[in-house]
C-alpha cells in the first residue's frame, strides 16, 4: 500500500464516518420529533449542526486545552524542535509540525490539527526526561506518521460528531424521562426511541474507538520507516510500557490521541460501563505492537533496555557546539 | 454476437487495469520528484554555510590552503551534480573534505572555542541530518516507484511510457530500506 493510497484510503473512511454520523443524526433528530415535537427535533438538528461545526474550527484549541499542551516559544528546546524536523522530512511532509509541551511527569506523545499544514506534536516532559534521542525520535516519528497519514484528521472528526450525537441523545434522554406528556399509545414508541437514545452514544463511542486501533500499527510502521529503524520504536514502546506513570490531564476523550493508552482510569471506567472491554480500548496492547515490529523488521528486542541518557539531559547543556559536529 | 461482448468486456478490463495501473505510476513517480526536491533543498543549505565555515577558519589558520581549495572544490562538485547519483557522491566527497577541514581546526583552541564556528558547526550537523532523514525519505520512494516499474504487469507499458527506473542518492551502506509493509503490521 503506498502512502498516497493509504491517505485516500483514510479519507475515504473519514467520508464514510461523517456520513454514518449524520445519518445516525438525522435518526436521533426523527426519533425526537416523532416522540416528542417536529419542531423539537427540527431544533435540535440545527442546533446540532452548529455546534459540529463550531467544535470543528475550534479543535485545535479544544484538544490544546483538553490535554494541557502549551506553546513552546521558537528560541526555546531547539534541540527538540530539530528532532521533529528531521522526522517531518523524513516523512516527507510539505510543513513541519509545531512543538507544544505537556508538563507531566508521565512519558507520552500525541499529535492534533485537521489538515498537516496546520498540526502539532505535543509531547510531555516525562517523555523527554524517559526517553534516549535514538527511542524519542521513533515517538515523535510515530506521531508525525499520524498527521501525514490524515488520522489526526479522522480522529477528530469521529470525536466531534460522538460528542454531538451524545449530546443530543442526552437531552432527548431527559426530555423523555421528565417531561411527562406520554399517553399510553405513545408508550411503544417511547420505548423505542428510548432505545435508540441510549444505543445512539454508544455506536458512536464503539466506531470512535474501533477507528483507532488499527491506525496505531500503522503508525508504528509508518514510522520505523521514516527512521528506517524498527528496532527504535520497538524499544520505546518497550520503555512506556515498563513506566507505570499516567498522564493527570488526560481523560477518556483524548484517549485515542496519545502514543500510549494514557490511563488506566479510562480503562477501570469502560470495564464498569460495560464488560466488553476488549472492543473499547483506544490502543492495542504493547507487546503486540512490538511484536508487529519484530516481525516486520526480523529482529529481537533485547531483554534489558540500553541505558542511554534521556533526551533531557541534551537539552540542559544544549549549547552549539557541544555535539560533535564533522 | 456473444463472442463480441466478450471482446468488448476483455477489452474493459484491460483499459481499466491500463488506467489504474499509469495513474499509480504517475503518483509513485511525483513523490519521487518530491523526494529528490527535499534532498536538493537540504544539499543547497549544506552548500550555502561552507563559504563562512571557510572564512572562519581561515582567520586562524591561513596558510592551509590546500585544506580550504579541496573544501571549496568538492562544494562547488556537489552542486554542480546533476543525477542523484553524482550528488551523492559529490556530498561524500564533502563531507571527507570537511572532515579534513575539521581536523585542521582540532589544532587551534580559540577557534574552536569561538561563537561563531560553534554556531556553525551545530548548523552543518543539523543540515547532515537533515540531509540523512530527506535521503531516507528520497530512498523509500524510489524504491516504491522501481518495484512498481520492475514488476508485472506494469513493466509491459512502463517503459514504452516512459517510467523508467531512478537511481538512488548515495551508494552507501542503507540505500534500499528495510521493506516495512503496512500489510505485515495490520492486526
Amino acid at each position: 500500500m503506498t502512502l498516497q493510497e493509504q491517505i485516500r484510503s483514510n479519507r475515504f473512511r473519514s467520508t464514510i464516518v461523517i456520513g454514518g454520523f449524520v445519518v445516525l443524526l438525522l435518526v436521533l433528530a426523527a426519533l425526537v420529533g416523532l416522540v416528542l415535537d417536529v419542531s423539537l427535533g427540527a431544533a435540535a438538528l440545527v442546533f446540532a449542526a452548529v455546534y459540529a461545526i463550531f467544535a470543528i474550527l475550534r479543535s485545535r484549541s479544544m484538544v490544546a486545552r483538553m490535554t494541557g499542551a502549551q506553546e513552546v516559544s521558537p528560541s526555546e528546546l531547539r534541540p527538540l524542535r530539530r528532532l521533529v524536523e528531521n522526522v517531518s522530512i523524513g516523512a516527507g511532509l510539505p510543513v513541519t509540525p509545531e512543538v507544544r509541551l505537556v508538563q507531566d511527569s508521565a512519558p507520552n506523545a500525541f499529535a492534533a490539527g485537521l489538515r498537516p499544514e496546520r498540526s502539532y506534536v505535543g509531547v510531555t516532559t516525562g517523555l523527554l526526561e524517559t526517553m534516549p534521542k535514538r527511542e524519542l525520535e521513533a515517538v515523535l516519528a510515530h506521531e508525525v506518521s499520524h498527521i501525514r497519514n490524515r488520522d489526526t484528521y479522522l480522529m477528530t472528526m469521529a470525536v466531534v460528531f460522538a460528542g454531538v450525537i451524545a449530546l443530543i441523545a442526552d437531552l432527548g434522554f431527559r426530555a423523555i424521562a421528565y417531561g411527562g406528556r406520554s399517553r399510553k399509545a405513545e408508550a411503544l414508541v417511547a420505548v423505542l426511541a428510548l432505545v435508540g437514545f441510549l444505543l445512539a452514544p454508544y455506536a458512536a463511542f464503539l466506531l470512535r474507538m474501533s477507528l483507532s486501533r488499527r491506525r496505531e500499527f500503522l503508525a508504528d510502521a509508518g514510522a520505523a520507516e521514516i527512521l528506517n529503524d524498527p528496532e527504535a520504536m520497538a524499544l520505546a514502546l518497550r520503555r512506556l510500557e515498563l513506566d507505570a506513570t499516567t498522564v493527570r490531564y488526560a481523560d477518556a476523550s483524548t484517549a485515542h490521541l496519545w502514543v500510549e493508552s494514557p490511563t488506566d482510569r479510562v480503562d477501570s471506567e469502560r470495564r464498569g460501563v460495560l464488560a466488553l472491554s476488549g472492543w473499547f480500548n483506544t490502543h492495542p496492547p504493547i507487546p503486540d505492537r512490538i511484536a508487529a515490529l519484530e516481525e516486520a523488521g526480523g529482529f529481537q528486542l533485547p531483554d534489558r533496555l540500553p541505558a542511554d541518557e534521556p533526551f533531557a539531559r541534551e537539552l540542559e547543556d544544549g549549547s552549539p557546539g557541544s555535539r560533535k559536529g564533522g | 454476437m456473444t463472442w463480441l461482448w466478450v471482446l468488448l468486456g476483455v477489452l474493459a478490463v484491460l483499459l481499466a487495469v491500463l488506467v489504474y495501473g499509469y495513474n499509480r505510476l504517475v503518483r509513485l513517480r511525483n513523490e519521487v520528484s518530491t523526494g529528490w526536491a527535499n534532498i536538493e533543498v537540504q544539499l543547497e543549505r549544506r552548500a550555502d554555510l561552507i563559504p563562512n565555515l571557510v572564512e572562519a577558519v581561515r582567520g586562524y589558520a591561513a596558510h592551509e590552503r590546500g585544506v580550504f581549495e579541496e573544501v571549496t572544490r568538492a562544494r562547488a562538485a556537489l552542486q554542480e551534480a546533476r543525477t542523484p547519483g553524482a550528488a551523492g557522491e559529490a556530498n561524500e566527497g564533502l563531507t571527507s573534505a570537511l572532515g579534513r577541514l575539521f581536523a585542521v581546526a582540532e589544532a587551534y583552541p580559540d577557534l574552536k572555542a569561538s561563537e561563531n564556528f560553534l554556531q556553525l558547526q551545530d548548523d552543518l550537523t543539523d543540515t547532515e541530518d537533515k540531509v540523512a532523514a530527506a535521503r531516507r525519505y528520497y530512498n523509500a520512494t524510489v524504491m516504491r516507484f522501481n518495484t512498481t516499474v520492475q514488476s508485472f504487469p506494469w513493466l509491459l507499458f512502463s517503459r514504452p511510457l516512459g517510467f523508467r527506473e531512478r537511481e538512488f542518492f548515495s551508494a552507501g551502506e542503507d540505500t534500499e530500506p528495510p521493506q516495512v509493509s503496512f500489510a505485515a503490521a495490520s492486526p
